[in-house]
């Protein structure tokens, strides 16, 4: 911003002001980084269990499910659209799975299949009421967010499902597949599961928006959906991929929640829906990027899982967790929106 | 920091008095930079009450960025703008305002909101001003509205919503909700960019009617013809400097070359007859009651298409570039059958199409220059579906070089170029290519002649592979850039002939025949009313 003064700006003036302008740059571009590795460091000094592998892959754990719904999001952001029914999505695919496996008497794989093909699912119904019924993208995924949860308590007449529940006033013998508990407590080279499943789904990801042809036509579609058009990309085509892969993915971190209790609860999923866009939108301010973007969506989750798990070790309450959330997506937030507009 | 003394006024008739302060508005010294770049160095001139000055320049010369300013979008650098005697600094628009500086811009869509009929629009400042009236219903907007219309002298169609009416019609409510607030100077900013030529006629009317009633008008035009017609003076900006004054009446060669610098005005072309007939239309219709036309485009030609705004011009380059669906006639292409369900269908089969609005259709706002060249050739770009990048950008670069688009490089984003500059690059990059038809729907519109030369340069050249249907409703462009043309008339083709027989008199009275036939103006396009 130019200074408000009615005298025309001397020399010196001019200086400060680029001065000032670096400095926005670099806040604009590393300030959350910077952050992020400031609040590590300090961790590791103050609390010397901090910085060790294990409470490293604990944090990283703790931020995988997240990671992957909010990568889901982020794709169905780079489109334009905004997909609210992710929680929804995570809890039926874990409700299908389990209930596949214990009551159905499924292998692991098949189960996994089906509760994929579920997220899918919901990532069609919202496809078809967005794309076709040309309902806007919020109210739509809100609709199907209820709709898939009304759907999930049905199937399962409101309980959980877990090893040797009775439904419909059976015993059921079935249980959970070995895979599930590889998922949930196995590893890759000391490496927890979940952390390379998510690790490998943010490479995909990340390689699918940024280095191939459909990425740019993602991009390019929740840019100027009439230019990308009219430059011959079928708009229509490439939301619903979004919506499908956003539904996708929530089922794979619904399958990762359901590993990890190996039990399945109704509902689970809903508090990751806000944690996830929360996630995608703290991306936004990551490296300046100011767009949906897959390496900003990973920190945002990490970010979270190590600011949580930092404070945790000095005793700081958990009640108070989402207020430092909440600090953290303003700060964000004012970041990408307040300081990208004041920039030239 | 706000002068009241535009608020209370409404519903009186407003009297801006000549108070013998020789100028109005004066910009001392003026300059502005966006980071490393000077857009304007040190820009000084003033406008007297009640005089219509002419602002010119290029593409890119700082036009847009003194306007901006001016209408408090922008804050200088440095130097000092003076009204009435008086120092003013502009935060905010509504400084500007205030001050009683009102400024209409180029896209008209920014003066109105949508949604909303024409008398809430007149009334937004209003309801929008802090301490109004708490309870407006529909009954008391449409009679204040009514009142404001009656005091501005218009006849507007209060009850119709914005986005109903016709691009002359509302860029009439965005200059009226200016005229509302009785500004002491009115900036035009290319007002007759999406006019026809009947629409313009009628601006121009009420531009003289605002200089009779003692209001100073800053005419921001392209057109030379315009600035002649309506200026008392007009100033050339190159370079972010001003570099000429001139006075009615004004010498046109002399303000070209000024505006041009160094370039070279377009020589008169050769018309050329073509060579194989590629594409065959037979039987489009363009509007829905208007009889079936047939034409046919040749390799090694241009072939303009013009008519007024309505004509139907961009419905029947819809049908051909898959935009829309023909339902009926016959296309040939090349020699085999035509009918693209879709856009991405028609390029797969050749066949592609420069939209008539920038803006709206071609640009994707954050994006850079090496995006925009590459974004409709994704596969010819990649491998496999990965992106090759750094053949991307030596594209775009290529592009850059070959129609002189000034920028700092490839990285820049799309909106920190002028208009021109992005028109340049957005034709530019189709032409790397040998399509089979290649569709331009006004590609001059708010570029400055330098770049227009350059296009329609390039495009002649181009035509000598792929042949070119342009399409514009100014006939000087058209007989500038076309070896053969076609004039339409509420749908159908009433004239064809190449274009050295023609001149830009005939053209427009071909065109404007139908203003002895159908009703004039109000309704035109819609039939509301």
């Amino acid at each position: 911003m130019i200074e408000k003064t009615d005298q025309p700006l001397s020399k010196e003036t001019t200086n400060r002001l680029n001065s000032v302008g670096i400095i926005k740059h670099f806040v604009y571009r590393y300030g959350l980084l910077a952050v992020l590795v400031g609040m590590i460091v300090y961790f590791s000094i103050a609390q010397p269990f901090f910085g060790t592998f294990i409470n490293s892959m604990f944090i990283l754990q703790a931020a995988s499910v997240v990671a992957v719904v909010g990568l889901g999001c982020t794709v169905s952001m780079t489109v334009g659209g905004f997909d609210l029914s992710v929680g929804a999505a995570m809890s039926l695919s874990i409700m299908a799975a389990a209930g596949a496996m214990v009551i159905g008497n499924f292998g692991g794989f098949s189960a996994i299949l089906i509760g994929m093909l579920a997220g899918v699912a919901v990532g069609l119904l919202n496809s078809f009421l967005i794309v076709y019924a040309r309902i806007p993208d919020l109210v739509a995924t809100l609709s199907s967010l209820f709709l898939i949860n009304g759907l999930t308590l049905m199937g399962v007449g409101g309980q959980s499902v877990a090893k040797g529940m009775t439904f419909n006033g059976e015993r059921t013998t079935g249980e959970f597949a070995p895979i599930f508990k590889w998922l949930g407590s196995g590893s890759v080279i000391s490496i927890p599961a979940s952390v390379v499943v998510a690790g490998s789904v943010f490479i995909l990801v990340h390689v699918l928006l940024n280095y191939t042809r459909w990425g740019r036509a993602f991009y390019a579609v929740g840019g100027n959906p009439i230019a990308a058009a009219a430059a011959g990309i079928r708009v229509a085509r490439y939301r619903i991929i979004a919506y499908l892969i956003s539904g996708g993915l929530a089922s794979v971190a619904g399958l990762m929640l359901a590993a990890r209790s190996n039990r399945g609860d109704v509902n689970v999923g809903d508090p990751f829906l806000l944690q996830a866009v929360s996630a995608a939108l703290v991306g936004y301010a990551v490296l300046g990027a100011n767009k949906p973007n897959a390496f900003g969506t990973l920190v945002g989750a990490i970010f979270v899982a190590v600011l949580i798990n930092g404070l945790t070790m000095f005793n700081f309450p958990y009640y108070a967790q989402s207020f430092v959330q909440g600090c953290l997506l303003v700060v964000a937030l004012l970041m990408s929106y307040t300081l990208a507009q004041s920039r030239g | 920091m706000r002068s009241t003394d535009n608020e209370e006024n409404l519903g009186v008739q407003a009297a801006p008095s000549v108070l013998g302060v020789s100028s109005l508005v004066s910009f001392d010294r003026i300059t502005k930079n966006f980071g490393a770049t000077e857009a304007l160095r040190g820009v000084s001139f003033s406008v007297a009450a009640g005089e219509t000055v002419g602002l010119l320049g290029a593409n890119g010369a700082g036009k847009s960025t003194l306007i901006k300013i001016l209408a408090g979008i922008h804050q200088p650098t440095s130097g000092r703008i003076v009204v009435t005697g008086k120092e003013r600094v502009f935060f905010h628009p509504d400084d500007a305002r205030n001050a009683g500086i009102a400024t209409v811009h180029q896209n008209i869509d920014d003066g109105v909101v949508f949604g909303m009929t024409v008398a809430e629009n007149l009334m937004l400042d209003e309801i929008a001003k802090p301490g109004g009236t708490v309870f407006l219903g529909n009954r008391a907007i449409m009679r204040r509205a009514h009142v404001v219309q009656q005091r501005l002298e218009l006849d507007l169609p209060l009850t119709a919503v914005v986005e109903d009416l016709p691009p002359s019609r509302r860029q009439e409510v965005a200059i009226a909700r200016e005229l509302a607030k009785n500004p002491k100077l009115l900036i035009l900013d290319e007002p007759t960019s999406t006019l026809s030529e009947r629409e313009a006629e009628k601006l121009f009317d009420a531009i003289a009617d605002f200089k009779r009633r003692g209001i100073a008008i800053l005419y921001i035009s392209h057109r030379l013809s315009e600035i002649e017609r309506l200026c008392d003076r007009a100033v050339v900006l190159r370079d972010g400097k001003i570099v000429s004054e001139h006075t009615a009446p004004m010498d046109t060669k002399a303000i070209a070359s000024s505006i041009l610098g160094e370039l070279v005005l377009a020589t008169e072309n050769k018309t050329r007859k073509g060579y194989e007939t590629v594409a065959t239309f037979s039987g489009l219709t363009a509007l829905p009651e208007s009889s079936p036309i047939s034409f046919n485009v040749r390799r090694g030609e241009v072939l303009g298409l013009t008519g007024l705004i309505g004509a139907g011009k961009t419905e029947l380059l819809e049908q051909i570039c898959g935009h829309r669906t023909a339902t009926v006639g016959d296309m040939q292409l090349a020699g085999a059958d035509y009918a693209p369900k879709d856009i991405a269908a028609a390029m797969a089969a050749g066949v592609v199409l420069v939209p008539e609005q920038r803006a709206l259709q071609s640009i994707f706002p954050d994006e850079n220059l090496w995006k925009h060249c590459s974004i409709s050739l994704l596969s010819q770009f990649s491998n496999n579906g990965f992106m090759r990048r750094r053949r991307e950008i030596a594209f775009a670069a290529d592009v850059i070089q070959n129609f002189r688009v000034v920028c700092s490089g490839p990285d820049d984003r799309i909106g920190e170029l002028s208009g021109g500059n992005q028109q340049k690059l957005l034709v530019g990059r189709w032409l790397s290519r040998d399509w089979k038809l290649l569709v331009l729907d006004e590609p001059f519109r708010g570029i400055d002649i330098g770049a227009r030369s350059l296009i329609s340069r390039s495009l002649r050249e181009y035509s000598e592979k792929v042949p070119v249907l342009l399409c514009s409703s100014d006939p000087e462009e058209v007989i500038e850039v076309a070896d053969r043309i076609i004039i339409m008339l509420e749908g159908e083709i009433v004239h064809e002939d190449i274009s050295s027989n023609l001149n830009a008199e005939k053209l427009a009275a071909i065109m404007g025949r139908s203003s002895s036939l159908a009703k004039p103006q109000k309704g035109e396009l819609l039939g509301y009313d």
